[in-house]
């Protein structure tokens, strides 16, 4: 008993420090509760050590009873500590509070009233020595006593995860947290069952001591309160009711079980009619969707006014041991996208159609009219216009072709027939080419941009003999292919407006070949980077990644004697 | 002759690196003192003692208390305000932020151990030693506005501030000896209140001269704020007349030994002497170090006179 005095003030000491750290850190997530909880450790500990103080029968009863504030404001705080802490404040509002506070109430009302009835009794006894004591209890007694020990539980289970998180930071917070109530919930346990050779006063204050500089630790070591895991299960919520894709939850039997704003935007009704619901009944063409992956063509929702088409996605969900338990699905809006594919598919019909016979029309017509140098140069002008059709029409297939993911192709195949196009179409030039000596593949889609970065290094060669070298080079999991020739280099003008990416009426290049390698490049996963050729030319490289081959391309490049049969 | 020269410069760098580092030492104790608070504490303990000394209360731990819940209020206030006061007293502000966390936990200790001291004396002295702190809560910090809309920070109200703060020092200052003494209050002991009060009231004005331009800004009302430097300066004049007619009526029915008389007059003349300055200088913050320190002149002069 002479211990427990000195160890009372400690505590007392140790947990009102605590307290004022604790209260300085609001409005931090939990810090007011934790206030809250060592200021009830501090009331409790106080009152002991005036009940120890006292002379009179009537005043030890007094601070007893007074005593039964802190006991209760203990458990009730540390849940609310652990509800805000773990980021379940819609749990901690005044209602809640008020809610988990009645037992405690009655309890302070019970103890209050002691004297008029035995729910909460304390009783006086005389020992041998002479010494006063008092002893506790009654159906409340036990009733309050389980009360507080679910609170704890419950709390407890909430910082569970934390003890599992895979920050140190949280890990220790949790582990901080969780000694720090175990503490005195052991001592209190101990005392109940009376283990404890200390009489019938309650230690359990003491123990709190050992909790206080816990927290004091976890507050000043492991940022307890400065650094809180609270807005991240908030934010995952967040991010799942802000997302811009539909998303519906359904569980294992296809009941929906949650829904996000966007879905029930999409699926035009309310989170309460259709949480709970068959999934069938809310989602149309529910039973064309499969069990996993993309549905095959897209979904149309809405009403005869016109719907909106999406794509859907179906993703299993499984638990800790890979157990399905249910899946989501998401509406991916395409209507902006198919629009936009509808608008490119219309001029390519005017590049590809139009344009050539328009064209072949002025040309048959010159020829009828005369055949001097005027006529020859409104020819020359009418290929010309025929060719920014083309180089038009090559700039939308490239924007289909990356929509549909480029379909791998042999890079060496490639560079090949890119080679042999320029070889045929300017037979005056002289193109050597170095082939990858690995058999790799790259994105098909990238054709027009080799074709477009040999056709430019030949055209603007005002040489006789135009000059240009094909080099490749594999670096890790990536390849350079590097288009090098000795004309005048490119203009820097042109160059700019490649680096700026925008065009105006004012500032523009002079067409758009070099427009079709960038796009190619970067719709490949990849770059393209410009410099100039010794002594005089430029070196245009192409930096884009290896992809895995298909089958089909594999076979075909197999057949090729000086190609390797190397995967990647 | 070089030769015996050189030592002579390498003693010259020599005191002078001395000096530097006195300096430099000097420096840090000079914002250690007046920065953290502690010239405060030295304050308060005095203010006990002379509370002590003037109603023959038996030495006892409240001095120690007093002291920590100083240090405790103090700290935790500019460590509160170190955003607010960067406006008024950037190298304090400075300085609070430097040290911020090893303030507060210091400051949050102090409590701690006063609180566990004050058990010592019971109920009443664990009530007075709490006091400080609850009325920080309700004076300073942003607690009271954030349960309601309607109700603001004390700090914020004129006179209310001010009055807040001098209760609760009055109330500490007097209650906790008497408490540890578990001695009951006495007429003489409502005269040291009084004093007490008016005393920190005053002393509670002065620096807030300084902070007026701050204080406006974010929406503090004091003395100098509403009624300006000059007339700020004629009301505390008036205030201390008040107290020293006062102190001089409590003397001639008896309730003042002459040594306490004497101390709080000579300490008000000091203290008119220090608000003579209001107005006429900008060093708000000497001024109000220099207020604070009348408590060690009335000690000094009851000390002197009365043991």
């Amino acid at each position: 008993m002479n211990l427990l005095v000195p160890l009372l003030f400690v505590s007392v000491a140790v947990g009102a420090a605590a307290a004022v750290l604790a209260w300085r850190e609001r409005p931090e997530p939990g810090a007011t509760p934790l206030a809250g909880l060592l200021l009830g450790q501090c009331v409790w500990s106080v009152s002991i050590v005036f009940q120890l103080q006292a002379t009179g029968v009537a005043s030890k009863l007094f601070w007893l009873r007074f005593s039964w504030v802190g006991v209760v404001i203990i458990p009730v705080a540390w849940l609310l500590f652990a509800l805000e802490y773990t980021g379940r404040d819609q749990f901690a509002r005044p209602r809640y509070v008020v809610l988990l506070s009645l037992v405690p109430a009655v309890t302070v009302l019970l103890a209050a009233t002691g004297g008029f009835h035995d729910l909460l009794y304390a009783r006086v006894y005389t020992t041998a020595s002479g010494a006063v004591e008092i002893r506790e209890g009654g159906l409340w007694y036990w009733f309050i006593a389980g009360y507080t020990y679910l609170l704890g539980l419950s709390g407890v289970i909430l910082l569970v995860d934390l003890l599992a998180s895979e920050a140190v930071t949280f890990r220790s917070q949790g582990i901080a947290l969780v000694v720090g109530l175990l503490a005195p919930w052991v001592t209190n346990a101990l005392f109940i069952v009376g283990v404890l050779p200390v009489g019938a006063v309650d230690p359990t204050p003491v123990a709190f001591s050992l909790s206080g500089v816990i927290y004091l630790g976890a507050l000043t070591r492991f940022r307890l309160l400065g650094t809180s895991p609270a807005p991240k299960k908030r934010a995952r919520q967040f991010l799942f009711d802000r997302m811009q894709e539909g998303a519906v939850v359904v569980d294992i039997n296809d009941h929906i079980v949650d829904i996000n704003d966007s879905g029930i935007d999409i699926l035009g009704v309310t989170a309460s009619e259709v949480l709970g619901s068959p999934a069938g009944t809310v989602i149309p063409e529910y039973e064309r969707f499969p069990e996993e992956g993309a549905l095959s063509g897209h979904l149309t929702v809405g009403d005869a006014s016109g719907g909106h088409p999406y794509d859907v996605t179906v993703t299993g969900i499984t638990n800790v041991r890979g157990v399905p338990i249910g899946r989501v699905v998401t509406f991916h809006d395409i209507s902006k996208h198919l629009r936009q594919q509808q608008r490119l598919e219309v001029l390519n019909r005017i590049l590809r159609h139009n344009i050539r016979t328009e064209t072949n029309v002025i040309h048959g017509y010159v020829d009828r009219f005369a055949d001097d140098e005027d006529a020859r140069v409104v020819k020359r002008r009418a290929l010309r216009i025929e060719e920014i059709g083309r180089k038009g029409r090559e700039a939308i297939e490239l924007f289909d072709e990356g929509r549909e993911d480029g379909e791998p192709k042999p890079l060496a195949r490639l560079l090949e027939r890119c080679v042999d196009g320029v070889r045929e179409s300017h037979p005056e030039a002289v193109v050597d080419c170095d082939l990858p000596e690995e058999d790799v593949a790259v994105a098909g889609l990238l054709t027009p941009v080799f074709s477009n970065v040999l056709a430019n290094a030949v055209e603007h060669n005002p040489c006789d003999r135009p000059r240009v070298r094909v080099t490749t080079r594999i670096e890790g999991d990536r390849v350079l292919v590097s288009v090098a020739d000795d004309g005048p280099g490119i203009d820097d003008y042109e160059l700019q407006v490649l680096e700026e990416g925008t065009e105006s009426a004012l500032v523009h290049g002079s067409g758009l070949g070099l427009w079709i390698v960038k796009w190619g490049a970067e719709i490949a996963g990849g770059d393209v980077r410009f410099a100039e050729n010794d002594p005089t030319g430029s070196v245009v490289t192409v930096e884009v990644p290896l992809l895995d081959r298909s089958a089909d391309d594999r076979s075909v490049a197999n057949g090729r004697p000086s190609d390797g049969d190397r995967l990647r | 002759m070089s030769n015996e020269s050189y030592p002579a410069s390498a003693s010259a760098d020599g005191i002078g690196r001395l000096q530097h580092a006195v300096s430099e030492r000097y420096g840090r104790l000079k914002d250690l003192l007046v920065y953290s608070s502690l010239y405060l504490v030295v304050v308060a303990v005095a203010e006990v003692l002379t509370a002590m000394v003037a109603l023959s209360l038996p030495l006892s731990l409240a001095p120690v208390v007093v002291g920590l819940v100083t240090f405790a209020v103090y700290v935790g206030d500019r460590v509160a305000d170190a955003d607010t006061d960067e406006l008024s007293n950037p190298d304090q502000s400075a300085f609070v932020r430097r040290h911020g966390r090893t303030l507060s936990t210091l400051s949050a200790a102090a409590y701690g151990l006063a609180l566990a001291l004050s058990l010592t004396a019971g109920p009443l002295a664990l009530a007075i030693t709490l006091l400080p702190g609850a009325f920080w809560v309700l004076y300073a910090s942003d607690w009271l506005p954030s349960v309601g809309a309607r109700l603001t920070r004390l700090k914020d109200v004129l006179l209310v501030n001010s009055g807040v703060v001098a209760g609760a020092w009055a109330v500490a200052l007097l209650g906790l000896p008497l408490a540890f003494a578990g001695a009951a209050p006495t007429a003489t002991a409502a005269v040291v209140f009084t004093y007490f009060f008016v005393d920190t009231f005053v002393n509670t004005e002065i620096p807030n001269v300084g902070d007026r331009h701050a204080d406006a800004a974010i929406g503090v009302s004091t003395l100098p704020v509403v009624f300006g430097v000059a007339r700020t300066r004629r009301i505390l004049y008036a205030v201390e007349a008040s107290l020293g007619v006062f102190v001089a009526w409590a003397f001639f029915e008896g309730l003042l030994s002459a040594a306490l008389a004497g101390g709080v007059l000579a300490g008000l003349a000091y203290t008119l002497a220090v608000t003579a300055f209001v107005g006429r200088t900008e060093a708000y913050s000497r001024l109000a170090i220099a207020g604070e320190l009348k408590a060690l002149v009335v000690l000094a002069v009851v000390l002197a006179f009365g043991v």
